[in-house]
């Protein structure tokens, strides 16, 4: 399936993040070779004003990263027209073993990124730039990451055969009796529920009194409650809010919600969950950064509106996200 | 917060009025950006409006169509065999069907003829529901069929009131007009004749107990692909096609054919992506002046680069309106005009229809990830050398 339309508009994506990437690690190198704050030789001033390039093209790298990951969804939900057997992404992702792998690549991708500016945007803060070595190494970290994630999707487009009979999303988020496997099948629905707006509510508490005094210990357990609270939200919104969305109790899936019938309601979702969950586990992922001399001011600063902004998200991603459930139940449905 | 939106929205400004003062440099690039989107976007929409044609006209095809098979040619499929298939519980109705192409020679124009008994149609109600004038024809009538559009023109031309056609043996069998298809089936019914299958069979002289193919309607479609395992095991020797399979074909053809064109325009893309790296990189002189100048003012590498950043998405984005835009008119205005010959075949007879582009958010961001990425990514480094031109250059030319 390589020759089409949107399997050339993901390459050509992938492509175009290697090569400004690529660009990014050669600066990294040279930085890491030859930095030296102390001198003004014209070297170091032109490494200087490389620290500007590569800022610029991670930037843009993420930017088209997000952008990719939203044609990865929509072009495996494209394939699932000519996938036998397969009636939307879920389908596709799962024709062959390299789907769902090149989607969490590509997720975790966009988050690593993400903390690459955040990391950026502290050093720039502080006049000597005390973490530009941390900075570049990290840098040529990502880039192994990148190539995965161009070979797995490379591998996900080319394994992909119109003949092979593949699940559609409600057999495979379906109910545990159905047949299917079902992510949350020890769950019951209360239990799921409570999780979720337990977790919310938790988060929402710890940030305010995060907000209000910033402590090591309920900083990195506000960012880790993140991280499961992200995984909880994801598993929550497929197999208990979507079937709410689509008015179809046996229909459970985490793609379907992006597309028109649903007014993109997908994206919304998925927007606040993303950003909420960066904002919120970035905070402890900057707290090292703390000791560093001249990025006290800096960190605390950062992680003051990364608290603010995460809860905003929080917020706004659970009513979007229970809108429709909670609509159901009060017009007289039961849940 | 809001001093940082106030800073980008002057930013916004002075890159718009930067990209003022250079607008013929700026006007270039932009009518070849808008010319690549559209090329892009108009195989996009005639895609999108293809598809989605084969969809609906497949909608009311019979679930699955039999055909016998003889030297991997299709032949005439003896009705008996309907008989074998009446063991095989969920099907609904066994139609035959008798078609066949008829060349006009006076017009030039190839028919397409197609003999059916109404009666036993499971979708009858919505034949009549296509017809722009007149009705279907009695089921026990003979002489008497329903024509397409463009064959009522022929016919008006002759002065005719009767449809005249030829037997092999070229004896004439005339037939009396009952009614004529809308403009809205087009596609399907454009050169279409129906009229009473034992009419057909003796136009085409096709012996009686035999068929062209037989239509299954299934009741359950949940139940399709294991009835059209059974009938193929049931009858040996004849291709069953279901309608599922002939929808795949088609998205895969299309699909197919948009990639080839993308290929093609790649190629484009990459000499636009080269030419707005190469207008980027060109500093004048007075590009390199004003820019020192602005550091000297206490303007930073950043502002510099954001200003860049807003003349990069301003440029783009005025193209992307512009191009989609273009390929919308092209599409719906001149019915794609440019392009449908390398995506639905060429030939002479095609049927004239209209293409009716829909509006998905994924179409465009394809479009977009297809033309507006390369060129914000080509033109980053000569961005950032445009901003790291130091302050002091400015003073070296005086």
């Amino acid at each position: 399936m390589l020759l089409n339309s949107w399997s050339i508009a993901l390459l050509l994506c992938g492509l175009i993040v290697l090569f400004l990437m690529g660009l990014a690690a050669r600066s990294a190198i040279r930085v890491l070779l030859f930095w030296n704050p102390e001198s003004d030789s014209n070297r170091q001033i032109r490494l200087e004003n490389e620290i500007w390039l590569t800022s610029t093209l991670v930037e843009y790298a993420l930017g088209i990263q997000i952008i990719s990951l939203i044609v990865f969804v929509l072009a495996a939900d494209f394939y699932s027209q000519s996938i036998a057997g397969a009636m939307c992404a879920t389908g596709s992702l799962l024709a062959n073993s390299f789907g769902v792998p090149a989607l969490l690549v590509k997720i975790g991708g966009v988050f690593f990124y993400g903390f690459w500016i955040v990391l950026h945007h502290l050093d720039i803060h502080s006049e000597k730039y005390p973490l530009v070595r941390v900075k570049y190494i990290y840098l040529l970290f990502l880039i192994p990451l990148l190539v995965l994630d161009l070979a797995l999707e490379i591998l996900f487009i080319t394994g992909l055969k119109p003949d092979i009979i593949t699940s559609c999303c409600a057999v495979v988020f379906g109910d545990a009796t159905g047949g299917g496997s079902n992510l949350l099948g020890g769950f019951t629905h209360g239990l799921s529920m409570g999780l979720f707006y337990g977790t919310a509510g938790a988060l929402i508490l710890l940030g305010v009194v995060l907000l209000e005094r910033w402590q090591r210990w309920l900083g990195v357990l506000f960012s880790s409650g993140w991280l499961w609270f992200f995984l909880l939200a994801l598993t929550v919104v497929t197999t208990e809010f979507s079937s709410y969305i689509y008015a179809m109790p046996f229909h459970k899936c985490p793609f379907c919600i992006l597309q028109p019938e649903y007014h993109y309601i997908g994206f919304v979702i998925y927007f606040a969950l993303f950003l909420g969950a960066f904002f919120g586990m970035s905070g402890a992922v900057v707290e090292p950064l703390r000791f560093v001399e001249g990025l006290e001011e800096g960190v605390t600063g950062y992680q003051r509106s990364a608290v603010k902004l995460s809860l905003l998200f929080l917020v706004f991603f659970v009513l979007v996200s229970s809108y429709h459930y909670w609509r159901y139940i009060l017009i007289g449905g039961e849940g | 917060m809001n001093r940082r939106l106030t800073q980008h929205l002057n930013v916004l400004d002075y890159a718009l009025s930067s990209l003022w003062r250079r607008r013929a440099k700026n006007l270039s690039v932009l009518v070849v950006f808008s010319w690549v989107i559209f090329l892009v976007a108009s195989f996009q929409l005639v895609t999108q409006a293809l598809t989605e044609t084969a969809a609906s006209v497949l909608r009311s095809t019979p679930e699955i169509t039999v055909q016998k098979m003889s030297a991997g040619r299709q032949v005439e499929i003896p009705l008996d065999v309907s008989t074998r298939l009446a063991g095989i519980y969920g099907i609904q109705e066994i139609v035959p069907r008798v078609w066949g192409y008829y060349f006009d020679e006076v017009s030039g124009a190839n028919y397409t003829v197609m003999g059916i008994a109404p009666g036993r149609m499971p979708l009858l109600d919505r034949l009549q529901l296509t017809l722009e004038e007149g009705g279907v024809y009695d089921q026990e009538s003979h002489g008497k069929a329903v024509i397409g559009r463009s064959i009522r023109r022929t016919l008006e031309e002759k002065g005719s009131t009767l449809l005249s056609l030829f037997r092999p043996d070229l004896s004439q069998a005339s037939f009396e007009v009952t009614g004529v298809f809308k403009p809205e089936v087009d596609i399907l019914t454009n050169d279409l004749v129906v009229m009473n299958i034992e009419d057909a069979r003796d136009l085409f002289a096709i012996p009686p107990a035999m068929a062209t193919d037989l239509c299954v309607y299934v009741a359950n479609p949940a139940e399709v692909p294991t009835i059209a395992k059974k009938i193929a095991e049931a009858l040996p020797g004849t291709r069953v096609l279901t309608r599922s399979q002939i929808n795949r074909t088609y998205q895969v053809v299309f699909g197919w054919r948009s990639g080839f064109a993308s290929v093609c325009l790649l190629t484009a893309l990459t000499a636009f992506v080269i030419l707005a790296w190469d207008k980027a990189s060109g500093l004048s002189p007075e590009e390199k002046r004003e820019i020192s100048i602005l550091k000297i003012l206490g303007w930073e590498t950043a502002d510099v680069l954001a200003v860049r950043f807003w003349e990069g998405i301003l440029v783009s984005g005025i193209a992307f309106v512009l191009g989609c835009t273009l390929a919308y008119a092209h599409v719906v205005f001149f019915n794609a005009s440019l392009f449908k010959p390398v995506l639905i075949g060429w030939s002479v007879i095609y049927p004239e229809f209209r293409l009716v582009p829909s509006f998905r958010l994924a179409q465009f961001l394809l479009v977009f990830s297809l033309s507006v990425l390369p060129y914000l990514a080509a033109t980053v480094i000569p961005a950032w050398r445009s901003a790291s031109v130091p302050a002091d250059s400015a003073l070296s030319g005086m």
